[in-house]
């Protein structure tokens, strides 16, 4: 006979205890849970009823204290629709919505392409335009960065922040990105792994074709940051000088960083 | 007669779904093969199960189209409901139930379209999909 899981809690830590034991591998890997995001509708719509749609997430929404939504768990598991989240945004702002509304689409276009790609998702939709040999991409993602133990203090703070919260926002998750596969020259099919594991949005369509943009096996050159921006879209977090961070590494110009990481032949 | 069943899964878990209108029984199943293959996290199974508790479903694990095959023989339909999803595994799983209940009708339901439109759209680079769906995203679904 097959067993119906409980349903009947009479509060979080008693699902979560019942969780504990039906999941005990996962739990024995991280036993952590989220607090800032609890799953279901009621919360989703309380938080959608405070999302700002209009100029103030226009200006900020890059800005790691900025106003985005974090609807994106929600979205992912389809508790809240693309299509009620642009007829929010509209009711709320008009055509000053247009932005965000535009991020939504990103998410309905990977959507469609998953729909197209399927399991192709995890393969490289182009070659590499970093002049280096995919052979010479590693395939795993070592410990240190797993751990968030690379004594980068930006990347460490990234992994911490993602295991405790289960979300990242876009900006960490690009410069995430960009360290794995091109300052450590790791397939980034390894780092997008490692999020799907992680992020409770996590859902291969945006995961992985992100990814392939950071890549530049879905786009037409590899994106990297240097630690102006860092500076500029993360508040004061990262204003210690560099080598006392381990962030040095992300010093100086992008035609300098470019010409650090990447084969010049190709630039 | 035959009757009919909601096969949840967690591209959907919205309690208001079409698939769940009309209140028939309704079963999610915990894919242990995926939660293996991604190595799915505490946190996100905790998120999920949260989700489903706001859900009329019964929860249950194991080899999804098996089970979900088992839910309908014990409610005795041949009709089986699903929402959309563009994972391939989703494909493969009704494709398995096809097998499994060969006589059975499977039928995937749909959201609010996002972009209400059925045309072709060029998928190579976002700008080239935006040009294209920009004026139908930006309308309110029609009610």
């Amino acid at each position: 006979m097959t067993e119906t899981m409980r349903r009947d809690f009479k509060n979080r830590a008693e699902m979560i205890d019942y969780l504990k034991e039906q999941f005990s591998e996962a739990y024995a890997t991280d036993p952590r849970v989220s607090d800032e995001f609890i799953g279901g509708r009621v919360e989703a719509e309380k938080r959608l009823q405070q999302v700002k749609t209009g100029s103030a997430y226009k200006r900020s929404r890059n800005y790691l204290d900025g106003a985005v939504s974090k609807l994106s768990p929600y979205i992912r598991y389809g508790v809240l629709t693309l299509a009620e989240v642009r007829d929010f945004a509209l009711e709320q702002s008009g055509n000053g919505a247009s932005k965000f509304i535009n991020e939504l689409g990103w998410r309905d276009y990977w959507q469609r392409l998953y729909a197209e790609m399927g399991d192709d998702i995890w393969e490289d939709q182009e070659h590499y335009k970093t002049g280096i040999p995919k052979h010479q991409y590693a395939d795993d993602l070592p410990e240190d960065i797993e751990n968030g133990e690379t004594g980068v203090k930006l990347i460490d703070d990234i992994v911490h922040e993602l295991k405790t919260t289960g979300y990242l926002h876009n900006r960490q998750r690009m410069y995430f990105a960009a360290y794995v596969v091109h300052w450590r020259n790791i397939k980034w099919q390894a780092g997008a792994r490692f999020f799907l594991t992680h992020l409770l949005d996590g859902d291969p369509a945006s995961n992985n074709l992100s990814w392939q943009w950071v890549a530049s096996t879905f786009s037409h050159k590899p994106y990297i940051f240097n630690l102006s921006n860092v500076r500029k879209f993360t508040g004061k977090q990262y204003e210690a000088p560099a080598h006392e961070t381990g962030m040095e590494i992300f010093e100086g110009s992008y035609d300098d960083i470019n010409a650090d990481l990447f084969n010049e032949k190709v630039r | 007669m035959t009757n009919t069943i909601a096969w949840i899964h967690a591209d959907n878990l919205n309690p208001n779904q079409p698939a769940l209108e009309a209140g028939h029984p309704a079963i999610f199943v915990w894919d242990d093969e995926l939660l293996k293959q991604w190595d799915i996290s505490f946190k996100r199974i905790t998120f999920i199960y949260e989700c489903l508790l706001e859900m009329d479903v019964t929860i249950r694990r194991g080899d999804v189209a098996i089970e979900v095959g088992k839910f309908a023989a014990e409610h005795n339909a041949k009709h089986i409901i699903t929402p959309y999803s563009p994972s391939p595994r989703h494909k493969w799983i009704m494709r398995q139930l096809k097998v499994l209940i060969p006589d059975s009708k499977l039928e995937i339901y749909m959201d609010e379209p996002f972009v209400d439109y059925d045309g072709h759209i060029d998928l190579k680079r976002f700008s080239r999909y935006w040009r294209k769906v920009e004026k139908y995203a930006m309308q309110a679904t029609s009610k």
